[in-house]
This record gives C-alpha cells, structure tokens and sequence, in this order.
C-alpha cells in the first residue's frame, strides 16, 4: 500500500469570469505537511472547499488512498478522514469541551449521554498528539489556541487522517504558534497528513515537509523543503508583472493630510491585529498599502474611517486628532471613504441611485432645506450630473441600485466619494469583482484625485495595483508597515517578499 | 400564625403556580432551541378549552388530558411550519396565533355547550388531594424530568446546540429544523400538561388571563434553565396566592403584586439581578446552506 | 424592457394579501359549512352587515380608524428595523394621560382638543422611551422588553383606575375615571358627510378621530419620504451598517422612531376614549395593539398600505358581526379566520419572495 493518502488531478472549477482552479495536481503523503501558498484569490480556497465537499469540481479526479472518490458534502468528507481547521471555530461557546468535541456523534444508550468512553478515547487522542485540554471548562474561557485545538480534537476524534489547516495561525500568539507546531510534528508521527494553508514564509519554511505555490488558479511549482528559500517562493507567488499601462504624471506632493502614529488594536479574539502601524500620507500622493489580506489592512481602514477602540496610538487629519470624531464628523472633515465590501458597506440596494449618490452628504444643503426638508429636485439633478460625468450606466436615476452591475455599482460610490471633494481619499480594495472597464475608469478617477492635491490611501491585495498607482508603497504584515519603499525603488520581487515576511533586516 | 393556614397556602400556592410552570417549561424548550415563542397565551387559551372537551366528551379526565395535549401540538405545529420550514417572522406567527387562540374556544364552545363565554361543568376531574388538584404535584416529577432531558441525553445536547450556534450544528450533522420542530412542539405539549392543572372543572373565555406571558417572564427571570424556570414560577404563583388569601391585611395593592413578575424579568435584563443570557440564536430563522 | 419586469415582480408581491384573504374566506365557508350554513348564506350575511349601504360602510371606516392608528404605529418603528411590540401597553398610557388631560385641565375647546391629543401622544412615548433607552445602552431586545412592560401597563392602569384616579360613583359601578370635560369631547363629523350626500346615521361614529388618525398618516408619510429623518430611518431599517458607514447616528434613529412610534400609538384609543366613552377605563378594547402587528406587516409598512390593510381587518370584524346577527355562525369564527388569514398571507409572501429570487438567479445566469 502507498503512502498517497491523497491526490487530487487536474482538478477544474470555473466560476463566471474566473478559472478559480485550472488543472491543480496535488497530492499529500502519510506522515507529511504539506504548505499550500498564494496570494489572496490564488485559488487554494476553492481548492480546499472542493476537497472538503463544500463545492464540486468542474472536472479533476480526487484519490483518497489510490481509490478514486467523490466527496458530496463536508459531512461525507468527516466520514472520509478529511478533517478540516476553519479560521472561524465552529464551536457551540457555552458549550464545555468535551460537549464541542462529542457533538454531533454522541456516545448514548437509549438516548441517554455516555461520557466515559468518549472521555476515555480523547485523552488517547490528546496524548498520541500533544494536545492536552481540560475536558470540563467552556470553551467561550479558553483563550485562542486552545479552541484551535479542540476544534483539532474535534476532527480527529471523527477519525480524521488528513487535516486541512487554512491560516491557522492568523490569531494565535507566537507561543500559541510554537505549541501548534508541536502538535503537527506530533500527528505527522502518528502517520497523519497535514495540509497547512498560509502566506507566512517563515512558518511556512519552519513547519513544512513540501511547500506548493499556487498562482491565478494554477499551480506553479512544488518543491521539498530543501529547495526552497523565502526570495525563491515570494517570487514564484507574485511571478511576472502584469502590463496595465498606466499614465501618470508627476505631482508634488504637499503638506501631511494623513498621520497614523502607532496604531494598537485588540481584535474581538484578543490576539493583536495593528501592532504599531505608522504612515503619513501627503496631499497629491497615493499611498499604497500592499499586503496579504488580514495583515490588519481592514482593521487599519476600520480605524481611519469610523471610530475604533484602540489599545494605544493616534490618528491626525491635518494636524487633529480624529480619534474621537463618529463617522458623520470624519466625512465631514473631508474623509472619503470607498469600502472594501460595497453591497456590505457602500450602498443601500433597494434605493433608487440617486438616493445612494447623496448617501453620507445627504443631511447637508443643498439636499436638503434647512437641516430636515429633503429638496428632491436637487437630489434629482445632481444625480442626474453625476451619472453622466462619471458615465454610470443606468437606465435613470430612479433605478435602484441592485439593478446595476458589478463594475457601475463601484463607480456610482467611486462617484459618490469623488464629488463630495474629500481631502482624503481611503479607497479599500477599489476594483475587486470589477470588469476591466470600470477598473481602468476608477483608475483614473484616483490619479485625478492625487492631480486635485488629495491625499490617497489605497489599499489593495492586487499588487499590480499598487504598483501602478501609488507614489509611495507600505507593505503590512502582521499589523505593521514593515516597509516602505518609494515607486522607483519598488520591485515586485521586494514587496513580494515583504508580504511574507520579507527579511529582518528591511524592517522600519 | 395558625398552622393550618400555613399549610393551606403551601397547597394552594402551588395549584396556582402550577400551570405558569408547566408553561415556562414549554417556553424553555423552544426558547432554547432557538424559537421565541409568544404564542403561548395562545396555546393554553385552547387547551384550557380542549382539556374540558376531550374530558366531558370521553368521559375521562385522563383522555380529556390527552386532547388537550394533541390540541397543543396541534397549534405549535403550525407555529412551527410558519416560523421553521416558511421562515415567517416569530412574533407575527405569535400574535396570528394568540389571535386565532381567542376564537377557538368561543366558537366550539358555542357549537358544542351552545353558550359562548363558558362551557358545561367538567365532572371527570383529577382527584383532589390535600384540597387541590392532584395533578399539580405532577410538576416536581416533570420538571426533573425536563431537566434530565435537556442536559443529560444528546437530543437534549442537540436542542441546545442548536439554539446557540445552528451553523455548528449543521456542520456536525445535526438537523436543525427537526430540533426546533422538537423544541416548538413541546411547548405545546407542556402548555396541554397547564391545562391539566389550570382549571379543568370548566372552561370560561379568557380564563388563562395573561399566564403566558407571565411564563415568559418566569423563563427569563430563571435564566432559561428548566428548575429556574419553575422556581420563578413558583415565586410569582405563590406572591399571587399570598395576595388572594392575605389581600385585605396587607397594604400593597393586588395589581403591583400582578406587574411583580414583568418587572423582575426587565430587572435580570437590565442585568441588576445577575446577567442573563438568552440562547445566542434565539430568534434567528436558520438558513441552511446560505 | 426592464420596466416591464420590474411591475412583474411588484405585482407578484401583491399576491400574498389577495391569496391569503381569499384562502381565508375559503375556510370560512367550509367552517360555516360545517355549522350547517350555506355559503350563499354566509356570503350574503358578510354583505348585507357591511356594505349594504352608506351606513354598513360607514361603520366598517369607523371601526378602521383605531386599527389604523395602530398599524401606523407599528409600521413606522419596523421601518427602522424596530420590533415596538409595546404598542398595546403604549395606546393604554396614553390613552389614560390623554383621558387625564381632558378631566382635569380646564382649557377653551380649541385648545383642549389639541392638547388631550399632544398628551395622549407624550403618554405613549413616555411608555415607549424605557423599552427604547434600554435597547440602545444595553442592547436589550426590544420585543421582550415591550411585552413586559405591556403587562405591567395593564397592572398599572387597573390600579390606577380601581384607586386614585377613580370616578366611580359618578356614573356606574364599572371602575372607570371621572368624566371627560365637554371642552375635550371629539364631537361628531356625521352631518358633514350628510351634508354631501351620505346619509351617516348619528350611532355610527365617524368623530374627530378620523381627522386625527387622517393628520396622523400624512404626517407620517412626510416624515418618511420628505423629511432627512425619515430617509435615515429607512435607512436604517434596510441596512444598519451601510448607514454606520454613511455617517448616520444609528442609535438616535432608533430612540427616535421608537418615540415616535410610541406616540402616535398614545393616539389609538382617543376614538373610544374621547368619542364613544367620554371616560376612561381600563376596559377599554385590548387586542389593538397586537392587531396593529399584523396590520403593518400585511401593509408592507407603508402608511397608503396600512390604510387597506386596516380597512381590511375593520372588514372582517364588522363580517363577524354580520355572520352572528343573521346566520347561525358565532362571532368568534372570525378571531380564527383572522389569524388564520395571517399565517396564509405570511407563509405565501415567503413562498412568492423564493420564487422571485429563483427567477432573479434564473436570469442573471
């Protein structure tokens, strides 16, 4: 018998616009872990979501131990051994450990719990693996890694032999971190497979047996550990540059707009998400925020934007500190704002258009008459001005927002945040889900902004992004700007390996 | 004081506070998994009805119970069906139902006694022992076995898990919709068992007065937990009966020992008599899948 | 082309009540079938008591116009995502501080009418303003918090008027407070409608009441769709964090319309209070205020929907009537009927709204 517990070949999964994954070969050994790296919309989510029966390939075979099989549902994978770590816990919180763990395949007679043999099997399980636990404590008292590890306990008790881990150390402490490799050089002893999905380098190159680099739906390349280096993988997951010529004049810049002093931000799990963040934005420059999702660029846009409760640090617009400002006073300072989830955040679907282009300005003149009188003929007319200058397809102004598509939705709001003349401009992820024509639309749109003398801060995971717009680029990781490079002294081979991790020695 | 009052108002209490208990429990179980339900006022106006019925009608207070016990089913089925599987919003399905309540047992009575406020009297009763109905001392068995169900067997662990995180419980395998189904359909047994000790000797429009909602308030004042439940129960049916016996010695008027309840489940809200929390789902249709 | 589709799609929407009422009907002739009465029969009876003539018809309008109030009330606090299921316990303070302003203040008639009217509305968003405070400074739930204080409302006022307030001796032995000065009495619109036409006995009460809850509807609906505040609030209530996000106060929205739904709920029993009464008592109609849920949400919350949708259930009521005084079926057929319509109108409204979204996929695919 070989020790393949699983191949998965020339896996295939389309979605309208996107080849999610185009022809993934992968497979995982017995007593092996195995890293899977990308940048965000590589494609090892969906990967993943496949192997753990939460999607069906467009075509691809999956083998668990050389036997072909389909996997329906993730109650079909459990069955199967595939057991898999979510970054959010599937955990009931006043629930004890040991009810977590049995849920859902209780030990009982005649519908009454049994407790001793399940007791019994996890402290084997939590023996085998190194992963002690008090069995009686709820587990809303534990604190991260340790909910990490029942959730661990959870799948294994289920029989799993391949674990899937996606960004399992995203909220854990460095100590937290060690433990958990403790515990996988633990399971690859009992012969398990480890399947561990993450963008940070040094974890990865710590941890793993063999490290797969996935790209735009495709896999780049293999290698065992002994191959690799951070310089080697940062460059195959960022790989060549993209041509999108982009025409940019030169401008110089101005006073500060924006100053973050060393932000310090507890997130609701109580791990750190901003860790010291510093920048300055000036007017008439774009500052690029380049980085793996959840680094704490949105915790970072969260703070600038509304108010957030932070453990230290300050934010200065044009010299004042905006921390105790709501959100009406921050824009009407001048903060514009186009966030990062527009049918979330940036627009009210069932309002007409025009409605959605006075949004946030809407309890000012000229909307309105005297502070509570909504003057709709001037709503009616700007809107109708707006459309046309920013050439927003709609069939009127009437119509409601969830009519249009994808790409006219964002510029309606890139339109929205433009006209109301913001001396800030914080722009979070501006053309994700946009077609090409809208991008290169909103494109302009921001370098006319940092021509206005605004002050930009664009954040966005697409690094060719970055790097066509910004004047001066920040790379964040793990809730700091580790560097900071200006647009002539950027490569993307530089950034690439800042976003994971990059070398000590570059740090601010 | 005299002995023999003391007694009898240790009696008499606990007839009183029989039928909130038994429907704070019912509240309990839907509550719990995950099901706001105001509709119980509604479910013990029929059974109180359908439990002089079913007795008068088989000649037997024993199948009177058990009509009153399908009735209830019957009518938290449908709150069920509208909230669970059609996702209608629970408050509504309460109040459609607390509404529909209010005519069922005029019209029957009307067709059935012919006179519309009030029914024929019920000679099949329980047997009256200690000078009360004697299916009030079913509540101490009921309750522990309510109790058992809900935290020592896995349907109780299922429930539970389900009111608090039903994405969970999905993922684990377990069916959501059948456990708030299960949940539902026993606040509507436990509101056939209040029939059973509200008033079984005739049934008169109205006669539940607000006891579900006293229920609800009992339910929250005990923190969601069955023995809770019941203790509060137990505290505002005996503040009441101390008011009917002892109503002329004591100077608190009789309708502030009526709000007592409503006032002591918005004080735990408020959290000045310890924190209470609900079931983290309740309330919350589930959407398998999306 | 896509305005067509668009109608398609409203027009679906529609279905629910329509379907709904005519599936309720349906059970009713079965039941009065069972009873042993035609449906011609039935039908006829419904008729006849309702709009046979300018009269019947003026009675079921009279019936409407608490039931619209209360419709209002709720409607416009769900607009904001606010679950004010206290209108029952709201409309009875109100009702009382409204009853008190008119017994003891002594004012000119023209200001006393609106004065009763102003009080009616504080006392009822004084009842509210607990339940609301507590949701925005501890996130207590407004639906629980609401039915609570509505019993404790009903404990409140019974004392109040079994004690203090007392009038009793004055006119009968039911606990009730004293009376109402004339100044404050709504007088009666009947000879208006007489003089143009419709002949509106003097026993039916079309009173200043409907001039109220006329002032009221429009009042709300300028706040809604002309005001800043009512563009917040419907904001709001579709979706709370893109209007974080948009720079509106998110709490002082739902304080604020929580209030205001209190108040115009103050303003549901002024027609039995202040026409049909001219005292207070406690016995005043219950149940009006858990009507005014349903009527809202059949009205889809808007204050024209809410107008047919309370005409609708002032329809039924009056339908019962006319069942019991000329057929063998009793009144209270339709408390079931009624509850019953919801449930249908309900669970149909979600099947209609999982087909239009099947299509919606259908069609972007």
């Amino acid at each position: 018998m070989s020790n393949t517990l699983l191949a998965m070949e020339q896996i295939t999964k389309v979605f309208p616009g996107v080849r999610a994954n185009d022809g993934v070969s992968f497979d995982l050994q017995a007593g092996e872990i195995h890293a899977l790296v990308g940048e965000n919309g590589a494609g090892k989510t969906t990967l993943m979501k496949i192997l753990y029966g939460l999607q069906k390939p467009d075509s691809g075979t999956i083998y668990l131990r050389d036997r072909a099989t389909s996997i329906r549902n993730p109650r079909d994978a459990i069955a199967q051994g595939i057991g898999m770590v979510h970054q959010h816990f599937m955990l009931v919180p006043p629930f004890s450990v040991l009810e977590n763990i049995v849920l859902g395949e209780e030990t009982q007679t005649t519908g009454v719990l049994r407790m001793e043999q399940p007791i019994e099997k996890i402290e084997q399980i939590m023996n085998q693996n190194g992963l002690p636990v008090d069995l009686k404590l709820p587990v809303d008292e534990l604190p991260v890694g340790l909910q990490q590890r029942v959730e661990i306990l959870k799948i294994l008790y289920r029989g799993a032999e391949i674990l899937v881990f996606d960004e399992p150390t995203a909220v854990l402490t460095p100590r937290e971190v060690e433990e958990l490799f403790k515990t996988f050089r633990m399971m690859k002893q009992q012969g398990k497979g480890i399947i561990f999905i993450s963008h940070k380098l040094d974890e990865v190159l710590n941890i793993a047996d063999r490290i797969t680099v996935i790209r735009r739906g495709k896999v780049i390349q293999t290698l065992p550990r002994e191959d690799a280096t951070k310089a080697k993988i940062a460059e195959l997951m960022v790989g060549k540059p993209v041509l999108l010529e982009v025409k940019k004049q030169a401008v110089e810049p101005g006073a500060t707009i924006l100053e973050v002093r060393n932000l310090r931000h507890r997130g609701e799990r109580g791990h750190e998400v901003l860790e010291g963040t510093s920048l300055t934005v000036r007017a008439g420059e774009i500052y690029g925020i380049a980085g793996v999702e959840g680094n704490g660029q949105s915790e970072l846009v969260q703070a600038i934007t509304e108010p957030l409760k932070l453990e230290g640090g300050d934010i200065l617009l044009q010299g004042q500190s905006i921390l105790s400002w709501d959100v009406r006073t921050r824009r009407d300072a001048g903060i514009g704002h186009i966030p990062e989830d527009r049918q979330r955040f940036g627009l009210l679907l069932p309002f007409s258009l025009a409605d959605n282009l006075t949004l946030g300005r809407h309890h000012r003149p000229p909307f309105v008459k005297g502070s509570q009188w909504i003057d709709s003929a001037k709503v009616r007319e700007y809107a109708r001005q707006t459309i046309e200058a920013f050439d927003i397809r709609t069939p009127s102004e009437t119509t409601p927002a969830h009519a249009l598509s994808g790409g006219n939705q964002q510029k309606a709001i890139v339109a929205r945040e433009m006209s109301f003349e913001p001396i800030l401009l914080v722009a979070s992820q501006p053309t994700r889900g946009v077609d090409i024509g809208a991008q290169e639309f909103i494109y302009s749109q921001l370098l006319e902004a940092r021509q206005n003398a605004k002050a930009v801060l664009l954040v966005s995971a697409d690094l060719d992004e970055i790097l066509s717009l910004s004047d001066r680029i920040g790379v964040m990781f793990k809730g700091r700007i580790i560097q900071e490079l200006n647009r002539a002294e950027a490569t993307r081979e530089k950034i690439g390996l800042s976003m994971t991790g990059g070398e000590q020695s570059e740090t601010l | 004081m005299d002995l023999s009052i003391l007694v009898d108002f240790l009696f008499k209490g606990l007839e009183i506070s029989a039928p909130i208990a038994f429907a704070a429990l019912g509240a309990v179980f839907s509550e719990r998994s995950g099901v706001v339900n105001i509709a119980l006022e509604g479910f013990m106006a029929v059974t109180a009805f359908t439990i002089v019925w079913g007795s008068i009608a088989f000649q037997s207070i024993w199948m009177g119970l058990l009509v009153a016990i399908v009735s209830g089913m019957i009518m938290s089925l449908i709150n069920a069906v509208a909230t669970i599987t059609y996702r209608v919003d629970q408050i509504v399905s309460g109040v459609a139902i607390n509404i529909m309540a209010i005519g069922i047992g005029r019209f029957l009575s009307q067709n059935i006694f012919n006179q519309e406020t009030q029914s024929q009297l019920n000679p099949y009763l329980f047997p009256t022992v200690f000078g009360i109905n004697s299916f009030a001392f079913a509540l101490i068995p009921i309750t522990a076995i309510c109790w058992f169900v809900l935290y020592k067997t896995r349907f109780g662990l299922r429930l539970r898990a389900v009111g608090e995180n039903p994405e969970a419980a999905d993922t684990l395998g377990i069916n959501v919709h059948l456990m708030r189904y299960a949940g539902v359909t026993l606040s509507g047994v436990m509101c056939g068992l209040a029939a059973g000790v509200l008033y079984p000797a005739k049934w008169v429009n109205g006669m539940t007065g607000g006891r579900g909602f006293i229920a609800l308030a009992a339910m929250i004042f005990g923190r969601w937990h069955p023995v809770g439940a019941v203790l509060a129960a137990l505290l505002f049916g005996y503040a009441d009966t101390f008011r009917i016996m002892f109503e002329t010695k004591i100077p608190i008027p009789s309708q502030f020992v009526q709000m007592l309840p409503y006032v002591l489940a918005i004080l735990v809200l408020i959290g000045m008599m310890g924190k209470a929390k609900p079931p983290a789902a309740d309330g919350i249709p589930y959407e398998p899948g999306e | 082309m896509k305005r067509f589709r668009i109608d398609k799609y409203r027009l679906m929407e529609l279905l629910a009540p329509v379907l709904g009422f005519l599936a309720s009907v349906v059970v009713l002739l079965i039941i009065a079938g069972i009873v042993g009465e035609s449906p011609g029969n039935a039908i006829r009876a419904i008729l006849r008591f309702t709009v046979s003539n300018a009269s019947r018809l003026a009675s079921v309008f009279s019936v409407a116009i608490p039931l619209f109030i209360s419709g209002l009330a709720v409607a416009i606090a769900f607009r904001a995502g606010v679950f004010n299921i206290g209108v029952e316990g709201q409309y009875i303070i109100g009702g009382l501080v409204g009853a008190l302003a008119g017994i003891y203040l002594h004012l000119p008639k023209a200001i006393h009418l609106p004065v009763v009217v102003l009080a009616a509305m504080a006392g009822g968003a004084l009842w509210a303003s607990i339940p609301a405070i507590l949701k925005i400074t501890k996130g207590i739930h407004e639906v629980i918090s609401t039915i609570m204080f509505n019993n404790i409302a009903l404990a409140l006022v019974n004392y109040l008027v079994n004690g203090p307030l007392s009038g009793r001796g004055e006119q009968s032995l039911e606990p009730q407070t004293r009376k109402i000065l004339s100044t404050a009495l709504f007088g009666k619109l009947n000879h208006w409608f007489q003089a143009i036409g419709l002949n509106v006995p003097n026993h039916v009460y079309l009173d200043y009441s409907l001039i109220v809850a006329i002032i009221m509807g429009i009042l709300v609906y300028i706040l809604l769709f002309r005001m800043r505040f009512g563009f917040e609030i419907r904001s709001v209530g579709t979706s709370i964090d893109v209007s974080r996000y948009a720079g509106i106060r998110v709490k002082s929205v739902q304080l604020g319309v929580f209030l205001i739904s209190g108040a115009v709920a103050g303003l549901i029993g002024t027609q039995e209070i202040f026409a049909i009464r001219g005292h207070y008592t406690f016995e005043i109609a219950s149940g009006l205020g858990f009507d005014g849920i349903a009527i809202a949400l059949i009205g889809r919350n808007s204050p024209i929907g809410v107008v047919f949708s309370a005409i609708l259930f002032a329809f039924l009521k009056q339908a019962g009537y006319g069942l019991q005084l000329y057929t063998s079926v009793p009144n209270a057929i339709i408390y079931m009927i009624t509850g019953l319509m919801i449930i249908f109108i309900v669970i149909i409204n979600e099947i209609v709204t999982r087909y239009i979204r099947a299509l919606r996929k259908k069609e972007a695919a």
